[in-house]
């Protein structure tokens, strides 16, 4: 029983080391990036595309029901209490502070997480990462850098995309509970805006799309010999990115609102 | 004959399975060193540890004197420039035109090279290969053997000085199988070290100058083609009669009967 925790420990600290070795050679190797000039841009453009400009679509339709749905239960719960003010720090908190990142997060997640990890772990089984080394090509360099910095950057402008459209998506709803002006409903946002919580969602953002992307071609890489590998990869890349991307939102919170 | 790849004490494990087992050899220069043995017993492994791809788990590579996984990132880069592989699979890139698959090493070697001259060496590559009408396809348009023809183009597009090759005519038609063997005649001639995995007779027979059999995954035997003939190990033997036919057992055996089989 000692002996079967105590390799299921060191099984997990080697995991583990791994890993945070994994993650410093793709700092290391983003540093690099530009410097050397690679061919690996195309990469990075194509995963821009993928990731972000493909997403746009499914990001407003959740952007706008989330706005129009704050709207709506917010018109029909909060005059009840006297509080119809609060709409607007509703609005700001829900969408900006906590689900924008957090959803364009499951988006990526579930969209691009996935894709990745499946298309490093066929690329390991067929051997074409074997043959990017043959070349000399850095696998982490030319693979995993350019979605990296793709997730990222998408992850970024998507949440922002997120934001606007959502709180955009609740004026256009507010238009038919209860009418406001342009102006006035913009004016109201933006005096509770407070530049903490454009920080806190710009470092969530940040801290999700590392998240998502190192997960992703992590356990994309861990795939060693077999397609059958691949699957059970892509669900553990999903799985361990959102209990991260869980954990970060709420000491990102934490540390920026208490 | 100088010496240009050495392994020392190379053992490799895959999934808990000893693959290499303290296999110690050394590969000469500008020769064609054909690597055989019974399915299974890590010759492409092998293949794959002495061109610098699996890092082994004991033991180390020296590559003209240099351990191979202790290389500067310069020097890796000039060693991969100056060589070669091609996989038993093909492992062409599945995301990446024909074209794109020959294109890429020169983009990554050779960055100012312009475009024009890229296009112009790998236009002239699958005309070597008769593949031209393939050159926008995608690797899953093509067939096994088309797929084959264009991993040995891709090992030789850079011009290198060192080939690696794993069954490079396996699983292909004669007339494609000849096409390869006729790149490889080519680039023999030019003074390119070729290091292959092979259970064609015609490589073992007409290109082969020094043959290593692996079985089990420890080194059985490692010589000139004259030497390893000669040897009286009867796994030797069984292995080369099965790649070499009459040749290697009409040899052994009448040195068996001269009283010469015991020696290597």
């Amino acid at each position: 029983m000692i002996g079967a925790l105590g390799r299921w420990a060191n099984a997990k600290a080697r995991d583990f080391s791994y890993a945070l070795g994994f993650f410093f050679q793709v700092l290391k190797e983003t540093v690099f990036f530009v410097r050397r000039r690679q061919v690996a841009f195309k990469v990075l453009v194509m995963q821009i595309l993928f990731t972000g400009v493909e997403a746009l679509g499914i990001i407003s339709l959740i952007a706008l029901s989330i706005g129009a749905v704050i709207i709506v239960e917010g018109g029909t719960i909060l005059p009840k209490f006297g509080q119809t003010s609060l709409m607007y720090s509703i609005l700001i908190i829900v969408i900006a502070r906590e689900l924008g990142p957090l959803l364009t997060a499951f988006i990526i997640i579930a969209r691009s997480g996935t894709a990745i990890t499946a298309e490093l772990g066929n690329m390991v089984v067929s051997h074409e990462i074997e043959a990017y080394i043959s070349v000399g090509i850095n696998p982490i360099s030319y693979l995993v850098v350019p979605r990296f910095l793709g997730v990222i950057i998408s992850m970024i402008l998507l949440t922002i995309y997120f934001d606007f459209f959502g709180l955009f998506g609740s004026f256009l709803v507010s238009q038919l509970v209860q009418p406001t002006s342009f102006s006035e409903y913009f004016t109201a946002i933006l005096s509770n805006l407070q530049a903490r919580d454009i920080i806190s969602t710009f470092v969530k953002s940040l801290v999700f799309g590392v998240i998502i992307s190192v997960v992703a071609t992590f356990q994309g890489f861990r795939v060693s010999i077999s397609s059958t590998e691949v699957p059970p990869a892509a669900i553990k890349s999903v799985g361990r990115s959102f209990v991260l991307c869980f954990l970060a939102d709420a000491l990102i919170t934490l540390i920026y609102y208490v | 004959m100088s010496e240009f790849i050495e392994l020392k004490g190379v053992t490799l494990t895959l999934g808990g399975h000893d693959v290499l087992r303290d296999v110690s050899l050394t590969l000469p220069e500008g020769k064609c060193t054909v690597i055989m043995g019974p399915s299974g017993c890590g010759k492409s492994s092998l293949l794959k540890v002495a061109a610098g791809i699996i890092p082994p788990d004991r033991g180390s590579i020296l590559y003209r004197g240099e351990d191979l996984f202790w290389l500067t990132e310069r020097r890796m880069a000039e060693l991969r420039k100056s060589s070669g592989f091609s996989f038993q699979d093909s492992a062409l890139w599945e995301n990446k035109t024909i074209f794109d698959n020959l294109a890429l090493p020169l983009q990554v070697h050779s960055p100012e090279m312009p475009h024009a001259e890229i296009e112009r060496k790998v236009v002239r590559m699958l005309e070597r290969g008769n593949l031209m009408d393939s050159i926008h396809f995608r690797p899953a348009q093509l067939s096994v053997g088309e797929r084959k023809i264009v991993s040995v183009l891709r090992a030789l597009i850079g011009e290198p000085t060192v080939v690696f090759m794993d069954t490079p005519t396996g699983t292909i038609d004669p007339a494609m199988a000849e096409t390869v063997m006729g790149m490889i005649r080519e680039i023999k001639a030019k003074g390119c070290s070729i290091v292959t995995v092979s259970h064609d007779r015609r490589i073992a027979s007409t290109l082969a100058d020094w043959l290593v059999v692996l079985i089990g995954g420890t080194l059985a035997a490692a010589g000139t083609f004259d030497e390893v003939k000669k040897n009286a190990d009867p796994r030797v033997r069984e292995v080369l009669s099965e790649v070499l036919g009459e040749i290697a057992s009409f040899d052994t055996d009448l040195l068996s009967l001269l009283g010469d089989g015991g020696e290597n």
